[in-house]
């Protein structure tokens, strides 16, 4: 049974992570530009279409494909910022809309550039570390450090660059940071790379174990979007602790009864926290 | 003339919030801009600052023309605008709240010595330093917001209603911040709706009336000016 139960703990470590790398590239779009960007997941299967393209196609190391994927990623949210984001930027629905209408772009063209069917990525590592009678694959290893090192990373800049410091000037107030010297433009731009390429990391990270389809971001969009107002919308730190939360009542929930019932109860978890704390966890006021 | 504001017109929609405005201000002191509430007073200091662009009239800075210029540009040619309500990060300490004032300067020693010129002058901010901004009462946000705008280094600071939703005590302390700043060479646009207070630290003053400049002149004659003393300083 204890074996069951830390089986279960890895797998639930190994979900939190990559839906931390993406919620948090979310609430860091929502935070700087106040956009709801639908296409999210569609970033996330944009970054393990990254992989199966660089890697199992053209044969680069997957650690080159990933990388590679992080920055093709990054860019599409560049290219989303200059062309959706920043035209709509007074409008506040015109963002959500506009990144719903990019959402069925990229499905459509990777289907049309690879087909409807899962793709097969060689696996990259059969190694796993066994304890007891459970065990943790490398490859999933791989996704819960790389998770720790780029959320790390991260940290370090928002606290201590000073383009971090931007950044965050820029979240809870747009109008006294630009009277600061902080470009907007520019503040967008660098949320948007980061928080794409976030996403783009953990679609790439994650290719080799889940068989990549056109439409793989939805089942994750809708539970970034869960863990973000559990987490309280804006706040980094909250959709971290989320993720980690709404991860292992999943996993458990899951492996114990099953996935529908799982669902149910993250839903219920998020009306639960919603009621108790109406800004959710980490939330402390509406935006301005 | 180091700030020359030429017949401003500003619209919010369709609505005109500003119907022509000119004022000049000198290289030196106090000039103020008094009025009642929705006169213009901010969106005055906010065409100036480019938080928001005239639909006609131009704004002159050391003889440029700054009108058409995005915000950002317009703290770099040294104007800074420490905005109505303080406007604070609030999730960002008092120190990075400085420092963030400095954002487009490169300029590191300087920034260092700037850092302990403004915690030597305001006291507070030091022992809180390491604070979140909201954590700060009204009072000590308000010389946080000062101290940011100082930390750019600016030519000209425009400051709207310090003295708002402060006690009499930080009322008076912040009169002599300001009092202090113009001493040090760094002249004032300040925007007040205590009347009273502004005459007495402005050498010249703007009445603002429904988006236009009723009355001006130095601070010492609008004092015994009658329609000012009824409108505005209750005599």
């Amino acid at each position: 049974m204890s074996d069951f139960l830390l089986q279960t703990v890895f797998n639930a470590s190994y979900a939190a992570s990559y839906m931390a790398l993406i919620a948090v590239g979310l609430v860091l779009i929502f935070g700087v530009m106040g956009v709801i960007n639908f296409a999210h997941g569609e970033l996330y299967m944009a970054g393990a279409y990254a992989v199966v393209f660089f890697y199992a196609g053209l044969g680069l190391p997957f650690l080159a494909a990933v990388a590679l994927g992080l920055v093709f990623v990054g860019c599409l949210g560049m290219l989303m910022e200059l062309v959706l984001f920043r035209p709509l930027r007074t409008n506040p629905l015109g963002g959500l809309i506009a990144s719903i209408g990019f959402l069925l772009m990229l499905q459509t063209i990777a289907v049309l550039g690879f087909g409807l069917r899962n793709q097969n990525v060689p696996p990259v590592s059969q190694g796993r570390i066994t304890i007891g009678g459970a065990f943790l694959t490398y490859e999933r290893l791989y996704v819960i450090v790389a998770t720790v090192v780029l959320l790390t990373a991260l940290w370090l800049f928002l606290r201590r660059s000073k383009f971090g410091w931007a950044l965050r000037a820029c979240a809870q107030d747009r109008e006294a940071a630009a009277l600061q010297g902080i470009s907007i433009n520019q503040t967008a731009r660098y949320a948007m790379f980061i928080g794409a390429g976030l996403a783009g990391v953990a679609g790439a990270m994650t290719a080799p174990l889940v068989a990549p389809s056109p439409f793989m971001g939805h089942t994750v969009i809708v539970t970034a979007f869960i863990i973000i107002i559990v987490g309280g919308i804006g706040s980094l730190e909250g959709a971290v602790v989320a993720a980690i939360l709404y991860a292992f009542v999943h996993t458990f929930v899951t492996t114990f009864y099953d996935g529908v019932i799982a669902n149910i109860v993250g839903l219920l978890l998020m009306l639960a926290v919603l009621v108790v704390k109406p800004h959710g966890l980490f939330g402390v006021r509406e935006r301005a | 003339m180091l700030l020359d504001v030429r017949d401003v017109h500003v619209h919010y929609h369709k609505v005109a919030a500003l119907k022509g405005v000119s004022l000049q201000v000198p290289s030196g002191g106090i000039v103020t801009i008094i009025g009642a509430n929705g006169a213009g007073k901010s969106t005055t200091l906010r065409s100036i600052s480019g938080l928001v662009r005239p639909s006609s009239g131009e704004i002159h800075f050391e003889g440029e023309r700054i009108d058409h210029l995005p915000a950002e540009q317009i703290v770099a040619r040294g104007i800074a605008h420490v905005p109505e309500g303080r406007r604070v990060f609030p999730d960002l300490s008092v120190e990075e709240n400085l420092r963030i004032g400095a954002f487009l300067r490169s300029d590191k020693a300087q920034i260092e010595r700037d850092i302990e010129r403004i915690f030597q002058r305001f006291p507070r901010l030091k022992e809180r330093r390491t604070q979140w901004a909201r954590t700060l009462s009204g009072g000590e946000q308000q010389m946080v917001a000062i101290g940011r705008a100082l930390m750019s280094g600016p030519k000209l600071l425009l400051l709207d209603e310090p003295s708002m939703g402060l006690s009499p005590v930080m009322v008076q302390e912040i009169s002599r911040i300001v009092a202090d700043i113009v001493e040090t060479g760094v002249p004032v646009v300040l925007v007040e709706q205590n009347a009273g207070l502004a005459l007495r630290l402005a050498s010249y003053a703007y009445v603002l009336e429904i988006g236009s400049v009723a009355v001006e002149g130095p601070a010492a004659e609008l004092k015994t000016n009658d329609h000012v003393r009824r409108a505005y300083l209750g005599a």
